[in-house]
């Protein structure tokens, strides 16, 4: 009976939460609004064009790169059967683990003309010091392949599970008409899994043009360096803020073309009954083959890292492992799992209520809050900060609540930046869910509450959990782009690598940045053994 | 339903962190972080009982939530190691006089804001790395930053990216004393003359020409104390063993230095503290400690850098042009160096 109030509730929520979260991105966008200064004149005319085109480079190149890795490796160990599958099966998210700029920092000291690889080239075949054999890395490809082996995780995770999904008989149909392996691939289950893939493509198209550590490093002029450097040399905030605002427009773009192509194709399975594919065995060469090709992606991504920053530690500062390490540890875990239960609930009663509600608005909000992924880090903390100052002003005024200096406003930036993460999972979790569920369970008068909670959110543990987790790995290993908004005294192991990695003190931050890549990999075991016991047939 | 509201309720609850109310206390937003830095602060609150809370990040975001949180702001001290950002917070009216006869005696007047809203705490010399292999010591006799726009260093030097600040600040000092259009013509030709593009760090330079990958580089001075304390490795250890290090411009105005300091804020609730704690970094005690960690130049007077960098040399000219210029000039100086292609 209380019928007519429930929709309207299930379509004002969602526009609440969001439209609040939204509010520091849109600070930050209507800077576009106020006035141009005279460096546009000058970057329009000097540096625009740079910063376009690395930026440009940087996508193409990080997206067929890790297009190529995540893929791939998904494919062979979801359809083969060799030596090291089932560790390779879980191991290829361990990058997952490893931020951006760790990778690039740990690849030039192991890389470099007298970095640990060259040292060893020349050590094995005795050649003179002035031999180099690796070239050089600190240069736009240096930055794409830094960029593919710590994300590709993202296409790996949606890949594996869209080819685990697939239908055995669409592929014994494609085997009777006389294609190969190879053609099966790319012509029939590669089409049928891009939805997913591109959603996962576009959380690392994201986190690439947001990031700042890395390309700063190997000094690429991107859009994101052009930000800072307008805003921390030429003291031009504004401009900065524009600068952001515009890559965002950009971005959104993308993401609306390719919703929009989507919309003319409809994926949906034909059937919900699973029909495992059978694996097919390799021996022998193709199995080393195999084993190599997953194997590489984890050796560059993860154990390489973590083994240059290990002899760092160990060479250097491994003091750090007192009880300073074990506070900013605990302070990193909460704050990460907090971010994550409040992300993954936020996502999960938006994509309901969008699905509940037909709302279209209140999608088109959602990929919106998704962007915040794509807003450097630094430039969002502003946002926030001005946000927070004016409520601190005009609403609590007469109270001792202070927002800012929060750690609400750390956890606001975290759901800003990670909404994307867990937005894509309840996205494809939802996709899964067959309409004919919710309208039986309108007949038997389930809806609001009662549907989320004893319908869909049984459905959608593992999207709910996974959300979780890959909102806290994120969080572990935000560069502290967020410093500035944390309480006196409050240290997250980020804090800690980045208050030695600032001042290229790389020896001293590689115990910390060990401390972020084990913390990290708590939810990303976690997230391993959910995929290691999703696959039916295994059982 | 009830379950998730309960469990956004307790998150809030967690969330609202309590500030822990001390008696006497001084808030310091810094950009400046050293390992030893804790064991300062504690030194500072065992001789005053005044305890120090610390918020580190980012200098140019630190000032802007300086800004929205204006009167509320509960910063006590501004300390960043770019005196850029000391003269930008300085020309927004964030900064009040540090009125300390203590300070004004022990530190020169360059080396402080115009009307002493800043103080410089540690400095840092902006200096030339060559290979003694390659570069003749007719080459570096009396060689400046001016001489390295000359053709003879075609494809010889080695210097990181024009986004780093402290070469923001060289450039700007260079604007200081020689004027856009001038700097320009230098920068121009002084881009001809890299070795390779502009990457790494200011280490990196240095490794560069220990390795000949160039036959000089500019960075600065307490890089090489680092790597000689073998703190960062023995690679770097050996590479620092291989250059020399050269002042430039003591034929004229002096080396170029920057510093690392700090400001009182205009709204510091505890101004009184702030001013013993800076007093506290000034005295000999903290600065003959700071140094020595740092591989800084220290401040005032009667205190000896470290060892291994008091070897190149501490006899050598300074150059005086106001540290608040780099502030002021420092866009001309990105926007130039931009047009001059370095990258």
């Amino acid at each position: 009976m209380l019928k007519p109030s429930i929709p309207s509730f299930w379509a004002v929520l969602p526009f609440l939460i969001l439209f609040l979260f939204l509010l520091p991105v849109l600070i930050v966008l209507f800077s576009l609004f106020s006035g141009y200064s005279e460096n546009w004149a000058h970057l329009y005319n000097y540096v625009l064009v740079d910063y376009i085109s690395n930026t440009l480079y940087l996508i193409i190149g990080v997206s067929l790169t890790s297009l190529l890795i995540g893929t791939i490796s998904a494919w062979i160990v979801t359809n083969y059967d060799f030596f090291g599958k089932r560790f390779l099966e879980w191991a290829l998210i361990l990058p997952l683990a490893t931020p951006p700029y760790i990778l690039a920092y740990t690849f030039t000291g192991f890389f470099d003309a007298y970095g640990t690889a060259n040292n060893i080239i020349r050590e094995i075949f005795s050649l003179d010091q002035s031999f180099i054999l690796f070239p050089n890395i600190r240069n736009i490809y240096g930055a794409i392949v830094v960029f593919s082996f710590t994300l590709y995780p993202y296409i790996y995770l949606v890949s594996r599970a869209a080819f685990l999904n697939q239908s055995r008989s669409i592929l014994e149909a494609g085997r009777m008409l006389g294609l190969n392996q190879y053609e099966i691939f790319y012509k029939l289950s590669l089409p049928i899994i891009r939805p997913a893939v591109i959603g996962g493509l576009m959380l690392v198209i994201m986190e690439t043009i947001s990031d700042f550590g890395a390309v700063d490093h190997f000094a690429i002029q991107t859009f994101t360096t052009g930000v800072f450097r307008t805003w921390h040399g030429m003291y031009d905030l504004t401009t900065a803020m524009q600068l952001a605002s515009i890559l965002l427009i950009f971005v959104a773009t993308f993401v609306w073309i390719e919703k929009t192509s989507r919309k003319k194709a409809l994926y949906t399975s034909g059937s919900s009954t699973f029909k495992p594919a059978k694996k097919i065995k390799l021996i022998k060469m193709k199995a080393v083959i195999a084993f190599l090709i997953c194997f590489i992606p984890i050796l560059i991504g993860f154990i390489l890292p973590i083994t240059e920053l290990t002899k760092w530690a160990i060479n250097y500062n491994l003091t750090f492992f007192d009880e300073k390490f074990l506070q900013a540890a605990m302070n990193t875990i909460l704050l990460a799992v907090a971010a994550g239960i409040l992300c993954a609930s936020i996502a999960l009663i938006i994509n309901f209520s969008i699905r509940f509600n037909k709302n279209r608005f209140s999608n088109f909000l959602s990929s919106f809050l998704s962007l915040g992924y794509a807003v450097p880090g630094l430039i969002l903390a502003v946002g926030i900060v001005q946000l927070f100052a004016l409520i601190d002003k005009n609403i609590f005024i007469n109270t001792d609540i202070i927002l800012t200096g929060s750690l609400i406003g750390l956890i606001f930036a975290y759901v800003i930046k990670s909404y994307a993460l867990a937005n894509s999972t309840f996205e494809s979790g939802f996709q899964r869910i067959s309409f004919h569920l919710d309208d039986s369970a309108r007949t038997l008068n389930s809806s609001g509450w009662n549907l989320l909670s004893r319908v869909h959110f049984p459905l959608l543990k593992t999207s709910f959990l996974t959300s979780i987790l890959l909102v806290t790995s994120e969080v572990v290993k935000e560069l502290p782009a967020t410093l500035i908004l944390r309480p006196f005294n409050f240290d997250t192991l980020a804090v800690s690598t980045y208050i030695y990695a600032a001042e290229e003190r790389m020896f001293q931050a590689a115990a910390p940045a060990i401390a972020i890549m084990l913390v990290g990999l708590i939810p990303i075991i976690l997230l391993t053994k959910m995929i290691s016991s999703s696959r039916p047939m295994d059982k | 339903m009830s379950k998730l509201q309960k469990l956004m309720t307790i998150l809030y609850i967690v969330i609202f962190s309590l500030s822990s109310a001390f008696a006497e206390e001084v808030n310091v937003y810094t950009s400046r972080h050293y390992d030893s830095d804790d064991a300062l602060y504690s030194e500072f609150t065992k001789e005053t009982g005044i305890k120090v809370n610390i918020i580190s990040g980012n200098g140019s975001a630190l000032i802007e939530r300086l800004k929205v949180e204006g009167k509320n702001s509960p910063a006590d001290i501004y300390f960043t190691v770019d005196a850029g950002n000391l003269w930008k917070v300085q020309k927004d009216g964030y900064f009040k006089s540090i009125n300390s006869e203590s300070i004004k005696s022990v530190v020169p007047k360059n080396l402080r804001g115009p009307n002493d809203e800043w103080v410089a705490i540690a400095k840092r010399a902006r200096v030339i790395y060559y290979n003694p292999n390659t570069v003749t010591a007719n080459e570096v006799n009396n060689l400046s930053y001016e001489d390295l726009a000359r053709p003879e260093w075609k494809e010889r030097i080695a210097i990181r990216s024009s986004s780093n600040m402290y070469n923001q600040s060289l450039v700007a000092s260079l604007i200081s004393n020689h004027g856009i259009q001038t700097t320009e013509s230098w920068a121009k030709d002084f881009v001809k003359n890299f070795a390779r593009n502009p990457q790494g760090s200011d280490r990196a330079q240095i490794v560069a020409v220990a390795n000949g990958e160039a036959d000089i580089a500019i960075a600065n001075s307490y890089y090489i104390g680092i790597m000689l304390s073998g703190g960062s490795g023995d690679d770097q250890l050996q590479a620092a063993k291989k250059v020399k290090m050269h002042f430039p411009n003591q034929g004229n105005r002096g080396v170029h230095i920057n510093i690392s300091g700090a400001g009182v804020l205009k709204n510091s609730p505890n101004s009184e503290n702030a001013i013993k704690f800076i007093e506290f970094l000034l005295s000999k005690k903290v600065q003959q400690y700071m140094v020595n960690i740092s591989f800084e130049y220290p401040v005032i007077d009667g205190i000896d850098p470290h060892p291994s960098i008091a070897n190149f040399g501490t006899d050598f000219k300074e150059d005086r042009t106001s540290v608040a210029d780099y502030g002021k000039y420092n866009p001309d100086a990105i926007r130039l160096m931009d047009r001059a292609g370095w990258k």
